[in-house]
């Protein structure tokens, strides 16, 4: 991964990555208050929550782990299948049952396309690993698309509503503080592993994962787990996307959501966790909004077509990428500093 | 310094394609020292270090490491067992400060889950200051790796490789891009480090290795024309027409 | 007094038909959904006004009938906007579009109800954006709904009306008069693969054998498949007079031209297309339609002069327009549907609220409509309406209904 080397000297450099975090987590509180009169907005919110978790989800996979993977709402949509169902089967839909159930079904998923795209004998390209998950994600709309039981093309509707207890989760105020809460416990998650020395690991394998071996790490193994919990990430927001939205189809496991969810991170700004959440508000906002300009609509696929081309040959670090540095958004590991010379003992 | 056969390269030979580069080389390193490796360009030095530590497997013959058989074994699993290699070209992090690329090495013994915890963090402070001391890169230990000059990411891969505490490090020219005075500062480090663990190291500079390598081979077009001390290398019959030969 | 409410909506269509094929990528596809039109009165009148929402297919696959659905939606309302409104109250339209995705769908409907907090919901072509659709709108919208398609019955949820016909009303009639009047005694049932035809084939099905006839073959195919010759064999080899044919585009084409090609209807057989109005006979060249009998709630063919003065009315508001006022895109449906609400909120006083309104949608009557009149029978969520039996004549180079039979009154038979 190429970057610009700053020579900016981090103790007095701003902190900038935080503080886009705390206005972001400010903004997001306070969404409640601001739109209660409004309750399709309130709606869009909640959307572009579970949406950023997705995209989160493929910020782990190739902004921290070089692992493009094109198939994210393949565990997205399992998850959301796989609650439609229970609800519709076993008449099921309590909370403490239905999030580690699609927690699971983002696990066991990601760790079958972990075991045959990483563990491979010879070390697996980034574009294997595209096509092997965009591959998946295509198998599994054709699967669905055919599959009477799981509603073959129409999908499932009438998704039994989501219980906390005897409370039954409409969309409005009380669903878009659920997702808050799943989301910054995703999010929180995820920051402190991807700064903990694990994180270290993961950023040298962008760096350069040749090297790695040489030092003593297995570079697949962590990879694996990284892509294991995007996947199960994925898999939380499926759930809440299929309780939400009321629907899950083809589309929800299908190679276009999980472009979009690319989009949505590369647009950001990967490898930084805040970017997919920005990117993904970005563009469903912008969606939602120009969606009434008769001219805009026409062209709005083309649009955004081409911003992500823009993107992805100009601007690589997305929007983030114009006010964070790239020494800012790699981090640093050590309790060191320059404050910390010691002599030895 | 004890006896006991660290590495034990028997009749190893590789080719790339229609390239000889290797053809039966045997290697012998018993015990902690400095061994040197030297030849003309091409004599296939980079290779046998590289087939060493298992960047490249090879087409016959065998390699042992302490005892145990390590000729279809994974670079990660060389790793492990106690070889630790230094490319040729600097290898570093570019966009890790210098502390990170050590600490990288150092943690790299413990389990994925410890490292999200991270545990030891604090406590390999002190690890990574003292190696960072020891190789005169402590005051540099927030830059970026790539914003060292070149003599100084040589420091820092031979301190990377060195944290992961190996029983046989191999140096492919840890002096290369150096000035003389930073030579004599490394010739002084290797031979600190001399004492805890076998090098091999390959080398262009010949005063270089004639300071401070116990014994040498020479390579030349893939083959070993021999080794010795010093002493003993430098009365072999072809050893300046090898040198010599080329322009 | 109502000046031109002004032409954007429909221009807006014609632009957007042209380009209804262009996603350009992936992604797109996902975040793209289309929004709403509002079509609002002239007048501001000082009552508030009542909000009905046509949910339907203006681009996707289904664009024809969506739009169809959308232009006779207006029609009516713009009629009834001119008369006063509706218990004084002027009628506000809005249009979300479905897509013919039931994904873009959902997203689309929960806008109307949650931003334009529409009083009504009327629309959904297919069956699967019914069901897509009827969750959003029933239980967490709380909203009314009224389904003007036919489609394969049995949709018994509560505030969710239809005004389209069922399996007993196009087939009750129309088995009976092949097996009788026609002399037909083995069937073959080639059918999509989905849920209208299954669901419709359990009902011929047992009026065929009631009737003394016999099913020779009933098979389901997938809805891309464009080879049916193994198909018109079995209908060769099993003697087959009559076939009751749910397959739909793109597959029907092909059927129809390899059916024509092995002589079928020219040997005296007879394909039943019971969904088939006068903008499906277009799909064909005319040849193969000729003795094409269908079984719709309209056809332009009959003979009433109030259905008349709708076709030209129609014409008049919407001059060569592509989309006809028929009956198999539901357009019927819709304005049974708009004029069947019209009474019921007459009926509660400008009552709005659900409950209120649903009670006397329940047992709405509408003297006059295209085929005549309809009512609503009670405890059925299903309306009675005039059924008509067209068979196709191709002469003189045009392709016309005629009706050989009609029926006044026929009872839905849904829950």
């Amino acid at each position: 991964m190429k970057g610009r080397l700053v020579t900016r000297d981090p103790t007095s450099g701003i902190c900038v990555l935080a503080r886009v975090e705390i206005a972001t987590f400010f903004v997001l509180l306070s969404m409640p208050f601001l739109l209660w009169s409004r309750p399709e907005l309130i709606t869009l919110a909640t959307n572009v929550l579970i949406l950023s978790m997705l995209a989160i989800s493929f910020d782990l996979c190739w902004g921290y782990s070089g692992v493009m993977s094109f198939g994210q709402a393949l565990f997205f949509g399992a998850a959301g299948y796989l609650v439609a169902i229970v609800g519709r089967d076993l008449g099921f839909s309590s909370i403490w049952g239905s999030l580690p159930l699609a927690m699971l079904a983002g696990l066991c998923l990601s760790f079958l396309f972990a075991a045959i795209l990483l563990f491979d004998r010879i070390k697996p390209t980034t574009i294997f690993v595209a096509l092997g998950t965009l591959t998946g994600s295509y198998a599994a709309e054709r699967l669905v698309s055919g599959w009477q039981y799981v509603g073959a093309g129409n999908g499932l509707s009438s998704i039994r509503l989501l219980r906390i207890g005897p409370i039954e989760m409409v969309e409005g105020i009380p669903f878009y503080c659920l997702a808050l809460m799943l989301f910054s416990l995703c999010y929180f998650g995820c920051r402190v592993l991807v700064r903990s020395q694990f994180g270290l690991v993961l950023a040298a394998i962008r760096q350069n994962e040749e090297k790695l071996p040489f030092i003593g790490y297995c570079v697949q193994v962590y990879k694996a787990v990284a892509f294991l919990l995007a996947g199960v990430i994925a898999g939380v927001a499926g759930m809440l996307f299929a309780y939400h939205q009321g629907f899950v189809g083809p589309g929800n496991v299908g190679p276009s959501l999980s472009t979009a969810a690319v989009l949505y991170c590369l647009l950001g700004g990967p490898g930084t966790l805040i970017g997919p959440v920005l990117g993904t508000a970005v563009v469903e906002v912008a969606s939602y909004f120009l969606a009434d300009i008769d001219t805009i609509r026409q062209i709005w696929p083309l649009l955004l077509g081409l911003m992500l081309l823009i993107i992805v040959v100009f601007r690589p670090n997305g929007l983030l990428g114009f006010i964070v540095s790239d020494r800012e958004r790699i981090g640093s590991y050590g309790r060191g500093g320059s404050k910390q010379v010691r002599t030895t003992t | 310094m004890n006896g006991a056969t660290i590495l034990d390269v028997r009749g190893v030979s590789k080719s790339f394609g229609a390239l000889k580069a290797l053809t039966g080389v045997d290697l012998l390193i018993q015990g902690a020292g400095l061994h040197g490796l030297i030849g003309p360009n091409g004599s296939g030095k980079s290779t046998l270090l590289k087939v060493i530590a298992g960047a490249h497997s090879v087409d016959s013959g065998s390699i042992a490491f302490k005892g145990r058989d390590i000729t279809k074994a994974t670079p990660y699993q060389r790793a492990r067992a106690g070889i630790s290699l230094k490319f040729q070209t600097p290898q570093v992090l570019p966009l890790l400060p210098v502390y990170d690329n050590i600490l990288l090495a150092f943690q790299a013994r413990e389990r994925p889950w410890a490292l999200m915890r991270s545990i030891s963090r604090r406590t390999m402070h002190q690890d990574v200051m003292a190696a960072l001391e020891r190789f005169h890169l402590a005051d540099r230990a927030d830059r970026l790796a790539g914003e060292l000059s070149h003599g100084e990411q040589q420091w820092l891969e031979i301190a990377t490789a060195l944290a992961c505490k190996p029983r046989l490090l191999l140096l492919d020219e840890p002096t290369g891009g150096m000035s003389p005075a930073e030579r004599r500062v490394t010739g002084r480090l290797l031979q600190a480090i001399k004492s805890d663990c076998a090098l091999l190291i390959v080398e262009h500079d010949l005063d270089f290795v004639r300071e401070i390598c116990d014994l040498i081979t020479v390579l030349n077009e893939g083959h070993v024309l021999g080794t010795g001390t010093v002493a003993e290398v430098q009365d072999l019959p072809n050893l300046k027409e090898v040198y010599t030969a080329r322009v | 007094m109502a000046k031109g409410y002004g032409r954007p909506p429909t221009e807006g269509i014609d632009r957007r038909r042209v380009l209804s094929g262009a996603a350009a990528l992936a992604a797109a596809g996902w975040s793209a959904g289309a929004g709403s039109w509002l079509l609002r009165p002239a007048r501001t009148l000082a009552a508030a006004p009542i909000r009905i929402g046509i949910a339907t297919d203006i681009t996707g696959a289904f664009a024809p009938w969506g739009n169809a659905n959308w232009q006779v939606a207006q029609f009516v309302v713009e009629d009834i906007n001119r008369a006063g409104g509706i218990a004084g109250r002027p009628i506000e339209l809005h249009l979300a579009d479905t897509a013919t995705d039931p994904r873009i769908a959902v997203g689309n409907v929960r806008r109307l109800i949650q931003e334009y907090r529409v009083d009504v919901v009327l629309g959904g072509i297919s069956s699967a954006m019914r069901q897509a659709i009827k969750d959003p709108i029933v239980n967490r919208g709380r909203t009314l709904y009224i389904y003007p398609e036919q489609y394969e019955g049995q949709e018994c949820t509560k505030h969710l009306f239809c005004t389209g016909p069922t399996p007993a009303q196009q087939c009750a009639e129309l088995i009976p008069y092949l097996i009788k009047a026609q002399g037909r005694k083995r069937f073959a049932l080639p059918s999509a693969n989905y849920v209208w035809p299954q669901q419709l084939n359990r009902y011929v099905r047992k009026v065929i054998e009631a009737n003394g006839a016999e099913i020779v073959f009933e098979e389901y195919y997938p809805l891309d498949q464009s080879e049916y010759s193994a198909t018109i064999a079995k209908v060769r080899d099993g003697n087959v007079d009559c076939i009751f044919n749910t397959v739909i585009p793109p597959g029907v084409q092909p059927f129809m031209r390899q059916l024509y090609e092995t002589g079928f209807q020219r040997s005296g057989g007879i394909v039943i297309l019971i969904y088939y109005d006068e903008m499906s006979l277009t799909y064909h060249p005319i040849r193969e339609l000729d003795g094409l009998y269908s079984c719709l709630d309209y056809f332009q063919a009959v003979d009433d002069p109030f259905s008349k003065g709708l076709q030209e009315r129609y014409s008049q508001r919407f001059p060569d327009t592509k989309y006809p006022f028929t009956a198999g895109t539901g357009a019927t449906g819709m304005y049974r549907g708009i004029k069947l609400y019209e009474a019921s909120v007459k009926a509660t006083n400008g009552d709005l609220a659900r409950e209120a309104v649903s009670a006397a949608f329940d047992r709405a009557k509408l003297a006059n409509g295209p085929g005549g009149s309809a009512e609503m029978v009670p405890g059925h969520m299903h309306c009675a309406m005039n059924m008509y039996i067209a068979r196709c004549k191709a002469e003189n180079n045009t392709a016309r209904y005629e009706i050989v039979g009609a029926y006044d009154r026929v009872d839905p038979r849904e829950c």
